[in-house]
Parts: C-alpha cells; sequence; structure tokens
C-alpha cells in the first residue's frame, strides 16, 4: 500500500509520461506529413 | 481474478450529457449510434445502385449519379460506419477492461467525436446541393479517389471530399493518440502488456497504424487541394506532375486502411470464441506477435493495388510475395480461432453465430486475397467485379460481420438487458444467406469480365446480376431487424446480469450491467 505523497508522486509522473506521449505523437503526425509533402514525390516515381 | 471496486453512478441529464460528453461510456454510445446511423445511410445508397444494375441498360441513374453514390457509399461505409463503430467499442470497453477510469484524454474523445457528424454533412452536401441546381454533386471518384484525373476535373464534390477527409484524419488521429496513452498509462496496477486482452492489443497496433498512414493520406488530400486550385503540379501529368504519385500515396494509407478496419474485429473475436466454447484464448501470444507482424507487412505491400500500372517487373515481383508473406500471420490467426473452438463445450448463441460467420467469411475474402495479387491473374481481375466481392468478403464477411458479434456480445453488458435471442439468431442467418446471395453471383460476373464501376453491363451478365441486386435488398431489408432487436432489447428486454455469458471472462463482466456511470476510480488488483 502506498502512503499519500507517494501516490501523489506516482499520479504526476503518470501525468508527466501521458503528456510527453502526446507531444512525441504529435511530432510524429507532424513529421510524417511534412515527409509526404516533401520528400515523398521524389521516392515514389523512382519505383518506375 | 480480479476484485471490481465501483462507484457512484450520476450522469448528466438532457441533451447537455451527449453534447459535453466525456464519460468513456457516453461517447463510446454516441460513436457506435453514429456508426449504426450511417451504416443504414450508406446502405441506402447501395440499394440505388443495386436498383440500377438490376437489369441490363439505364433505368434510374445517369453514369454520373451512379459514380456519386457507390463513391459515398464506400466512403460513408468505411469511414462513417466501420470505423467509428469500431471506435465506440474501444471507448467503450478499453477503459473497462485494463481497469482503467476513463481515458486518457477525455475532453479530446468529445472532440474527436463531435468532427464526424460534421464531416459526414459536408461528404453529403454537395450531393443533395445538386438537386437545387448547385454544383454538379458529390465526389465520384470511388473511396480512394484512385483517378486522378477525375480528381484533378471534377467539381465541387471533390473539395468537399479533401475538406471531409482531413477532418476524418483528425478525429481518426484524435481518437488514435488517446488509445495510445490510456492503454500505455492507465493499465491497473498488476495489468501488464502481456496481460491485456486481445481486443486492446489489437486497438493499440490500430492506433499505431492510424499514426502512421492517416497523415500520409491527409497529406495527399492536401497536395490533391494545392494541385486543383493553388497551381501546384504533384499530380498533373500536363505539367510534369505524376498522376501514379497519387496512387501509391492513396494505397500506402489504403491498403493499411483495411487492416485498420478489420484489427479490432482480429482482437474482439478470440474473446467471443472462448467464452461460447468455455475455453481460455488459444494462443494469446501467437496472436499478439501475430498481430504486429501483420500491422508490419500491411506497410509493405501497398503497389499490389497497382500492378497494372506499370512497376517495373522487380517491383512487381517483390510487391506479390510480400502480399503473399501476410498470409502467414494471418493464418495464426485463424488457426489459434479455430483452436479455441478445438474440442470447446460450444454452444450457438447470437454472437458465437455471427463469429463463426467471420471466421468462414472472412477466410473466403482472406484465401481470395491470396489469388489477387499473384502479377498473371491480377492482370486478368484488376478493376473487375472480382475485386468487388473480394472486397465485401473482407470488409463485410469480416469487419461487419466481427461488429455484429461485439454489439450481440457486450449489448446486455451496453444496456443492462438481454436481446431476444431468437430474432438475433434469425438475423444472423437472414445476413449468411442474403450476404452471399449478393456477393457469390459478383465472382462468377468478375470472372467472366464484369468490370466494376460501371453503371451498365453487357446481356451476358444480367442473371448474375439479378441475383446480386435481389440479395443485396434482400440483405439490406433483414439489417432493419437489427435495429428492432436493439430497440426491443433496450426497451424491454429481460435484466442481464453481470456476467452476462456463463463462460465471459474480463474485467469488464466483473461490473453489474449497464457498468455505473464511473467505474474503477479505485484502480482494481490484477493478478
Amino acid at each position: 500500500m502506498m502512503n499519500e505523497p507517494e501516490v501523489t508522486n506516482e499520479h504526476e509522473k503518470r501525468e508527466r509520461r501521458m503528456v510527453q506521449w502526446v507531444v512525441a505523437l504529435v511530432l510524429f503526425v507532424a513529421v510524417i506529413y511534412a515527409v509526404t509533402f516533401i520528400k515523398l514525390p521524389v521516392w515514389l516515381p523512382a519505383l518506375k | 481474478m480480479t476484485e471490481a471496486i465501483t462507484t457512484h453512478d450520476h450522469p448528466p441529464a438532457g441533451i447537455m450529457r451527449w453534447l459535453t460528453a466525456t464519460n468513456h461510456k457516453d461517447l463510446g454510445i454516441l460513436y457506435m449510434s453514429f456508426g449504426g446511423l450511417m451504416f443504414f445511410i450508406g446502405g441506402a445508397f447501395i440499394m440505388a445502385v443495386r436498383a440500377e444494375l438490376l437489369l441490363p441498360g439505364l433505368q434510374l441513374l445517369s453514369p454520373g449519379m451512379y459514380n456519386q453514390l457507390f463513391t459515398l457509399h464506400a466512403l460513408i461505409m468505411v469511414f462513417g460506419a466501420i470505423m467509428p463503430f469500431a471506435t465506440g467499442l474501444n471507448n467503450y470497453l478499453i477503459p473497462l477492461m485494463i481497469g482503467a477510469p476513463d481515458m486518457a484524454l477525455p475532453r479530446v474523445n468529445n472532440w474527436g467525436f463531435w468532427i464526424l457528424p460534421f464531416a459526414a454533412v459536408l461528404l453529403l452536401i454537395p450531393f443533395f446541393l445538386q438537386f437545387f441546381g448547385i454544383g454538379s454533386g458529390a465526389s465520384a471518384a470511388g473511396w480512394v479517389m484512385h483517378n486522378t484525373s477525375l480528381d484533378l476535373q471534377s467539381g465541387i464534390g471533390m473539395d468537399f471530399a479533401i475538406f471531409t477527409i482531413h477532418l476524418l484524419g483528425l478525429s481518426s488521429l484524435t481518437g488514435a493518440i488517446n488509445v495510445v496513452v490510456t492503454v500505455l498509462n492507465m493499465r491497473a496496477p498488476g495489468m501488464t502488456l502481456m496481460k491485456m486482452p486481445l481486443f486492446v492489443w489489437a486497438w493499440l497496433i490500430t492506433a499505431f497504424m492510424l499514426i502512421l498512414v492517416i497523415p500520409v493520406f491527409s497529406a495527399a488530400a492536401t497536395m490533391l487541394l494545392t494541385d486543383r486550385h493553388f497551381g501546384t503540379h504533384f499530380f498533373d501529368a500536363a505539367n510534369g506532375g505524376d498522376p501514379i504519385l497519387l496512387q501509391h500515396l492513396i494505397w500506402f494509407f489504403g491498403h493499411p486502411e483495411v487492416y485498420i478496419v478489420l484489427l479490432p474485429a482480429w482482437g474482439l473475436i478470440p474473446h467471443i470464441l472462448a467464452t461460447f466454447s468455455r475455453k481460455p484464448v488459444y494462443g494469446y501470444r501467437a496472436q499478439v506477435y501475430a498481430l504486429w507482424a501483420i500491422c508490419f507487412l500491411s506497410f509493405l505491400v501497398w503497389s499490389h493495388h497497382m500492378l497494372t500500372s506499370g512497376l517495373p517487373l522487380a517491383a512487381e515481383v517483390y510487391f506479390m510475395y510480400a502480399t503473399m508473406a501476410i498470409s502467414i500471420p494471418t493464418s495464426v490467426l485463424v488457426f489459434c480461432w479455430l483452436g479455441a473452438i478445438w474440442r470447446g463445450a460450444m454452444t450457438f448463441e447470437t454472437p458465437m453465430l455471427f463469429a463463426l460467420g467471420f471466421v468462414a467469411h472472412f477466410g473466403m475474402g482472406a484465401l481470395t486475397g491470396m489469388i489477387l495479387p499473384d502479377v498473371a491473374v491480377n492482370a486478368q481481375y484488376h478493376n473487375s467485379y472480382v475485386i468487388v466481392s473480394h472486397f465485401h468478403y473482407t470488409f463485410f464477411g469480416g469487419g461487419i460481420f466481427g461488429m455484429m458479434a461485439a454489439l450481440y456480445y457486450w449489448l446486455p453488458k451496453f444496456t443492462g438487458r438481454m436481446f431476444d435471442e431468437k430474432l438475433g439468431r434469425l438475423h444472423f442467418w437472414l445476413t449468411v444467406i442474403f450476404f452471399n446471395m449478393t456477393f457469390i453471383p459478383q465472382w462468377f460476373a468478375g470472372l467472366d469480365g464484369m468490370p466494376r464501376h460501371i453503371a451498365d453491363y453487357a446481356l451476358r451478365f444480367s442473371a448474375m446480376n439479378f441475383i446480386s441486386s435481389l440479395g443485396a435488398f434482400l440483405l439490406g431489408l433483414s439489417q432493419l431487424l437489427l435495429v428492432y432487436i436493439v430497440v426491443k432489447c433496450v426497451r424491454n428486454g429481460p435484466k442481464a446480469t453481470g456476467q452476462v455469458w456463463e463462460g465471459a471472462q474480463g474485467l469488464e463482466f466483473t461490473l453489474p450491467s449497464p457498468p455505473p456511470y464511473h467505474t474503477f476510480e479505485t484502480p482494481p488488483l490484477v493478478k
């Protein structure tokens, strides 16, 4: 059984991890969107 | 296995409960209701298409109107019906299955849902405006907009479709990020990744797939928009662009999208088979690894949709073998499903019937999917009705049968009431008979050379189209029975127990039916 400061600490750690995941995933989406615009028009026609 | 701890039950009253919903169960119900509504709207559109195809010659629709209708049918069914319904299931069930009080981002969850009705209206507006002399109708380029010249030259319907795709993409991305963050951060103590129900695994993998492919689809739609209105030439061959590039981008999204639709069903089927076979889930680890393998391979096979577009031979051979390789992890799943029922004490309640129907029909879709990427075979069947039939055995036989199985399995949990088992079984058998009556003739028409996406056809295809249209009308009508079953269940079905089904396992079945408005505020202990 965790005491109160430990529970708060665990809660804060979880919140921090959540924000980190959201930021990382949103950045990932932005990178894929940008790469599709900038690089795929060059890479994919090369399949010919 | 667990100790479930529940608390008070006080949902807000009135319409504001739904408009401002942040509770995962409310949003789950909203998503599923929206998916159900769109299922019938998309179905109505295809009834008009099948009515036109009932007899050779043009009776009801112009070719342009026909193209709009099948395009809207496809867009609505994939993005408006199956995906939102599966998202509703994840919203309702994932927190219950992992012992979390809610999804990690409840307000984002609300936003993700309420984008959908606006996106649907945007998609449909140009279709109805044409009857008042405004614009030239809805998009008519098919669900993946693979006809580049049509995409570049058609009217405002395409602009509306492009805007809709961006909105739907935003909704899917918010939902996917929410799933990843919830599953990775909010599991109850003791609920390790390898103890998670397969449905949660399937949705975690689906969410990662969405996060990877939706930006590509959205970027392709943006490029199309800039080509149409802002002077770029990504896809415009007359100005040095590459029309095939659009096909690459679209199918890089479009093929994983097939698995995005199917994975949630693959995740829930093992639970249902195990419950009604009175056995534990068979081959849990093998199924988890197989789902990951399918996810990985699905990004490497997109050009099997483009084998007739003039790819070099080496690329064609690669895409053929890579596609066939997907059959290995898929077979692992199918054998695990069969292993689950092998020597089980099976009973055949409605969810089990739909789950077995799923295995049989999806199996037919998957087996034909093994044949079609063969380069030589594909040259024969590309753009024929063989593709239409294969696609529907996969999406309807897999996706819709899976969603129906899930609906019947968890409906007593959602509503606290049992549905009419006799009517459920009747609904199953009508669906099986009329589904096959619709799509088996399309195999033969396709094998005989009937091309898809045409409003009229040669006389020799008449018999098959007549049977197929008749089957489609009856299939559509028989789905109204589902509405009656659900309404009857909600209104005056007998009370369901918390356990609901004798062999059911999982945290959600440790709660009463329906679960209280707030659940697992104190996490359960998972041993």
